[in-house]
């Protein structure tokens, strides 16, 4: 990539012993030496010394530590040795000598001493300079991309320049599993070996692969891609033959890691947001839409059903009278059709969510009876509670839907004055539901499709639409509850809807109250 | 005969508006129509309806958009019309100042009542010091509840509610509304206590074989105290 810096973080190190750098140290101090008494004439013996200082500040900026002592030592000896008379001889004859001799080896040591350090911290400063820098780019180039691939691809490239590897990337799946090959931008593919320190890796949320005591025998080191709350991936990184890692760049892989999972988790909230935001749209398109077809056809109805009231109003004769009354009964039913239309399609395209508020049961079934009372007639609605019923946390008016269209659906498959019993109870943080007729029953054949939509039961009165029971399935399933029916015993039939629900005793609140 | 009450019908809808003309002026109000909102607004200020029946779905501005205009400026009753039938949209609509709501299609018996009872709030004064409905008796001086006659006692709380509901008679009142004014604006989201006292109160004041109860639930909305059709 042109104008791209490139830092590289791996580099051969003079791998030079000490033996090496002893020599070179005698050498040195050799030629400081001859230098020395070339100039010695000019300078005298004392200004020579600094060119053996010298030496040895240099010497602290480029060797070991042992080998600067060493310099220190070597240059301390000839000097003494050449300059300080007599000449080309070592003794120490006065305790003067013995002071100059001292005190300059002493100065030499510091000297070096310091100077060595100063070289360590540099080196260690670079080092972190570095790191710095290749994390940086790691952002740079990964974090900031386009898309997710070409951030990772971005990846895989700066971890093979930077520590001369060659990497694969293995993500998680969505069932939480690690993928089994690597991500297209790795360049290099997991042998069997590898792919099991990797998923070892990836289950136990901790480094594995060679360099480390988990597979050691595999021929890469493979790296979790952690994040705060899961493995991301792994990220596997093959050195070249017979290349080691040492610490600081141990460490700096395993950052690499850390941040690559960053980018994938950010990646994932990411697409979790876009579906929900898909989803809330779409609900929201489906909304407008049924509530415009709603406004569309309730309009007219409108019309019709104020029109046939206002003539109702006039006074006519009773064959007018009766004929208008005959309309208004199927504009009703013809409205409940809507309705149910309306609320199948709702159920259909998932728009449904309970709005959970606290409710006294006594008073859904109530008005859930209240909602029937036009629609069952002459049939005799018993209500069986059980005492102190504790208040239910439910969407009332859709459970008083469902209830309402059970008691419809008792009152058509009942004879004309027969008893229909509504029975409550809550346990185990569960409501029961119960709609119990008197009437023919449920056929065998009926028995499981009971719940489909425009199933009609052979025995059905005219004026059903057929799809009452489907919606109290629909509703009490996005209520998260379930619905059965059952013929009972001593005949007729029996509808159970059993929704979970959060339940508060009345005592505590009376206490509260 | 009384005065004529002047009603404002806001509805795009022509047919709706002709025939609840014809079924208003049965029912001795008169009749003004408006096709839009900002239309219906001016003719609010300008001819000074008595009651006001406004359709949410309207092609210039939302219903609600009117209606919380109208309610900068203007207390006159209003009955929305519409066929927005969930509790959601009805919640919206008594909150941004609506006295009540009736769905289309809609019978006009009730849409009748309906009118009465809100215009009936307007004329309702503090004076007014007995409330009647049916076999309830409320006397608001002496705080004595009477049911066919014979006395129950209520709790302070059970009385405060029963008082609310009686002075928007025939009205839906929501249940934020009761919680913030009878146990205090901290309490709106409390709606177990209403529950509760509810029950009480029910229990307290219906008669068990009454023809109709007084005491209506509006599912995911709120109460309303019932005025039975008077006997004539």
């Amino acid at each position: 990539m042109p104008g791209e810096r490139i830092i590289k973080f791996h580099e051969s190190r003079g791998a030079r012993t000490t033996i090496v750098e002893y020599i070179i140290a005698i050498a040195l101090t050799g030629c400081v030496t001859a230098l020395s008494l070339a100039i010695e004439p000019v300078v005298g013996h004392a200004a020579v010394s600094s060119l053996y200082l010298l030496l040895v500040v240099v010497a602290g900026f480029r060797f070991k530590r042992e080998s600067v002592l060493f310099v220190a030592a070597s240059s301390t000896l000839a000097w003494y040795t050449v300059f300080i008379p007599p000449r080309f001889s070592f003794q120490i004859g006065t305790v003067e000598d013995a002071l100059i001799f001292a005190s300059f080896f002493a100065v030499v040591v510091a000297m070096g001493h310091l100077t060595s350090r100063l070289h360590l911290k540099e080196v260690a400063e670079r080092m972190r300079e570095r790191r710095t820098a290749a994390l940086y780019e790691l952002v740079h180039q990964a974090g900031l991309a386009a898309d997710l691939d070409s951030g990772l691809t971005a990846a895989v490239k700066l971890t093979e320049t930077l520590f001369g590897v060659r990497a694969a990337l293995l993500l998680s799946r969505s069932d939480g599993d690690l993928a089994v090959d690597a991500h297209p931008a790795s360049s290099f593919q997991l042998s069997k070996r590898d792919s099991a320190a990797a998923a070892w890796a990836f289950g136990m949320r901790r480094a594995a692969g060679k360099f480390t005591e988990n597979h050691p025998n595999a021929s890469a080191l493979h790296l979790p891609l952690l994040t705060g709350s899961a493995a991301m991936g792994v990220l596997s990184v093959l050195p070249a033959a017979g290349a080691a890692f040492d610490r600081s760049e141990r460490e700096l892989l395993e950052a690499f890691a850390v941040l690559i999972g960053t980018i994938l988790e950010r990646d994932h909230l990411h697409q979790d947001l876009k579906r929900a935001e898909i989803i809330k749209a779409s609900e929201r398109l489906q909304r407008a839409l049924l509530q415009s077809v709603s406004h569309e056809l309730k309009t007219p109805l409108s019309a019709v059903q104020a029109g046939i009231e206002a003539l109702r109003r006039e006074v006519g004769s009773p064959r007018s009278q009766a004929a208008l009354s005959e309309s208004r009964q199927a504009l009703r039913r013809l409205h409940r059709m809507i309705n149910n239309l309306l609320d199948m399609t709702r159920i259909e395209s998932g728009v449904i969510h309970p709005n959970l508020d606290w409710c006294d049961v006594a008073e859904l079934i109530q008005a859930a009876t209240d909602l029937a009372a036009d629609g069952i007639g002459e049939t005799l609605v018993a209500i069986e509670l059980d005492a102190n019923l504790p208040l239910i946390r439910v969407d009332q008016p859709l459970l008083e839907q469902c209830l309402c269209n059970l008691l419809l659906n008792a009152s058509a498959n009942s004879a004309s004055r027969a008893k229909v019993v509504i029975r409550a109870r809550v346990a185990a943080r569960q409501l029961f539901l119960s709609v119990l007729d008197e009437g023919s029953g449920i056929s065998e054949a009926d028995l499981p499709r009971i719940f489909g939509a425009f199933q009609r039961g052979a025995a059905a009165t005219t004026g059903g639409t057929g799809l009452g029971l489907a919606i109290v399935e629909g509703f009490v399933l996005a209520h998260g509850g379930s619905i059965s029916a059952a013929n009972r015993p001593s005949g007729g039939a029996e509808f159970t809807m059993k929704i979970p629900v959060e339940t508060l005793q009345q005592e505590v609140l009376e206490r509260l109250a | 005969m009384k005065e004529k009450a002047t009603a404002l019908v806001i509805d795009d809808e022509p047919q709706i508006r002709r025939l609840l003309r014809i079924l208003l002026e049965q029912e001795q109000y008169r009749a003004l129509e408006s096709d839009t909102g900002r239309h219906g607004l001016s003719e609010i200020a300008l001819r000074r309806p008595e009651v006001v029946l406004l359709d949410l779905g309207l092609p210039d501005m939302d219903g609600m958009a009117v209606l919380e205009r109208l309610r900068q400026w203007s207390r006159v009753p209003v009955l929305i019309l519409s066929v927005r039938d969930g509790p959601e949209d009805k919640v919206a609509a008594l909150d941004a100042g609506a006295d009540d709501f009736v769905t289309k299609p809609f019978e006009s018996a009730e849409l009748l009542a309906r009118l009465r009872a809100i215009q009936r709030r307007v004329q309702v004064s503090a004076e007014e010091a007995v409330f009647e409905a049916g076999h309830l008796v409320v006397d608001f001086n002496s705080h004595t509840v009477k049911v066919k006659g014979r006395e129950v006692k209520l709790t302070a709380t059970e009385y405060a509610l029963l008082k609310l509901l009686a002075l928007h008679a025939g009205k839906v009142v929501t249940h934020k509304q009761l919680l913030r004014e009878v146990w205090g604006p901290n309490a709106e989201e409390q709606s177990q206590y209403l529950r509760v006292y509810m029950m009480h109160l029910r229990k307290k004041i219906e008669i068990p074989d009454a023809a109709e109860r007084l005491l209506r639930t509006e599912s995911g909305i709120g109460y309303r105290l019932m005025i039975p059709r008077q006997k004539s």
